[in-house]
């Protein structure tokens, strides 16, 4: 059976790139890779339509590239990371492909916040919630509420999220937000929707990423591959991600040393990990005792929208091969969980040194 | 142009009398009306007018917001279960005063957002809360 193996990854600091466009920042991070050339080209990219006003981003980016292969855009919103590394390992596992070049672009940092409520808006169902003006944070701060009334917990407990990450995110120099935070920071920042503030929330900036999946026909240098991709979608829940529930159940026996999650919110972070077993109501207090996020996560890594998973991935296999500039983690075992902005749409991908 | 006639025109139904669909071979209630089930699948789907009243479970004074939504900004958002048992996310309006746990709410028409001072508006369902529901 084939292997899918990670072969190289590259990437850009997430930041706000006023003078580039997302053609730009994919060469840019592309030009890092140690490549060959690739049988197909996969594209993580969410909201290129309203950010730069591009369709046909894919072939584009191939043209640039100079390649005339097969290529093609994925889109899951925030998850579409996800989405392409789960189809690029399908295409791989076929057989029928031997290598693919999986690059992550999203470009976020151009806009004011009202702006980029409207684009993340789009996630909501078109029937109902986008046109009655809602945005995202609204559903986060429900959240926050009913898991503080369920577990009898205070804004306190979450502001342990943010701490420990933008810890993680002072060490690594591909972060957006790279610097400590104190608690009074946290806990005094700005109201977002209430109890959310701004510290609960991870940042919106521009992103690309790339990373060379082959089969085992091909030898890197160190040997990290897929061992699995699992997804699942489900309605927005207050308590519960049934998707991220769902994908993860593959997992379970897996025993994963480390884990790099999609934490769009701090409760995102808290209901993901509880999903994975950890105590519910409690889960925020357990930060010292596993190893998530060391790249500091959205909150202080930074979001690149749709391009966040393969950030993930490529964070995920720096810590496998030993080149992450970061907190490095122990263990040959890594996972990925990707989401959409309020996780009803997860995949997660199980990674293996060898 | 923020408006656009024929993107409100289809939604009339959830947008302003909150009509859900009901299958008929499963019993699965859902908001917004859709064709399928989404629990096993049927085409086979009746409209329900919910009655527009409901509970409020949680709400939030969100101070996002998006191009067009500036004058109703902050806003409460609620979390509320209808009386047939749907749960969703939607504005309320009219809140004057302490919001109390567990307070009754009905679904009013309110403006949304308008093109200009003089352009097109589009209208859309809030939640009011509801002091003596049998006055
Ligand atoms: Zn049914």
């Amino acid at each position: 059976m084939t292997e899918v193996l990670i072969y190289d990854a590259s990437m850009i600091k997430v930041d706000r790139y006023y003078d580039k466009n997302l053609v730009d920042l994919v060469a840019e991070s592309v030009s890092k890779l140690n490549s060959i050339k690739p049988d197909a080209i996969i594209l993580a990219n969410a909201y290129s339509e309203t950010t730069v006003n591009q369709v046909l981003l894919a072939s584009k980016i191939s043209n640039m590239l100079g390649f005339s292969g097969f290529t093609s855009r994925i889109e899951n919103g925030d998850a579409s990371g996800g989405a392409a590394i789960q189809t690029a390992y399908y295409m791989i596992k076929s057989g029928l492909v031997k290598s693919i070049l999986l690059i992550g672009v999203e470009k976020m940092g151009d806009f004011p916040t009202s702006y980029l409520n409207e684009i993340t808006a789009e996630n909501l169902d078109e029937k109902f919630g986008y046109r009655e003006g809602l945005t995202l944070q609204p559903f986060a701060a429900l959240q926050m509420k009913q898991y503080m009334k369920t577990y009898g917990v205070n804004y306190d407990y979450f502001t342990q999220w943010p701490l420990v990450m933008h810890k993680y995110g002072s060490e690594n120099p591909y972060a957006y937000l790279k610097f400590q935070v104190d608690k009074k920071t946290v806990e005094q920042s700005q109201i977002i929707s209430d109890p959310l503030r701004l510290f609960d929330t991870s940042p919106r900036a521009d992103g690309a990423t790339a990373v060379l999946l082959t089969s085992d026909e091909f030898k890197p240098e160190v040997k990290v591959k897929i061992e699995g991709v699992s997804s699942s979608i489900s309605e927005f829940s207050t308590l519960s991600m049934p998707a991220v529930k769902q994908a993860y159940s593959t997992f379970r026996e897996y025993k994963a040393d480390f884990m790099e999650i999609h934490d769009s919110y701090s409760i995102n972070a808290a209901l993901i990990l509880e999903e994975m077993g950890l105590e519910k109501g409690k889960s925020l207090n357990m930060l010292d005792s596993i190893q998530v996020n060391y790249s500091g996560g959205l909150k202080s890594r930074g979001y690149p929208g749709g391009a966040t998973g393969v950030y993930q991935l490529a964070e995920a296999f720096m810590q496998l091969a030993g080149t992450f500039p970061g907190k490095r983690a122990q263990g040959e075992k890594g996972l990925v969980i990707s989401t959409d902005d309020l996780g009803t749409s997860a995949y997660v991908i199980g990674l293996r040194r060898c | 142009m923020k408006v656009f006639p024929a993107q409100i025109w289809r939604n009339k139904e959830s947008l302003y009398s909150l009509i859900a669909g009901k299958c008929n071979k499963c019993e699965n209630l859902f908001f917004p009306y859709r064709e399928v089930c989404n629990k096993c699948g049927s085409t086979s789907i009746s409209k329900v007018k919910l009655s527009g009243r409901g509970t409020l479970i949680s709400y939030t004074m969100s101070y996002q917001n998006r191009p067009g939504f500036e004058k109703t900004t902050p806003e409460y958002i609620g979390l509320i279960r209808l009386d047939e048992g749907i749960e969703i996310v939607a504005p309320l309006t009219d809140v004057t005063g302490e919001i109390k746990d567990n307070s009754r709410v009905e679904a009013v028409i309110r403006r949304l957002k308008a093109d200009s001072s003089n352009g097109l508006i589009e209208y859309g369902i809030k939640f009011r809360l509801v002091e003596d529901e049998n006055r």
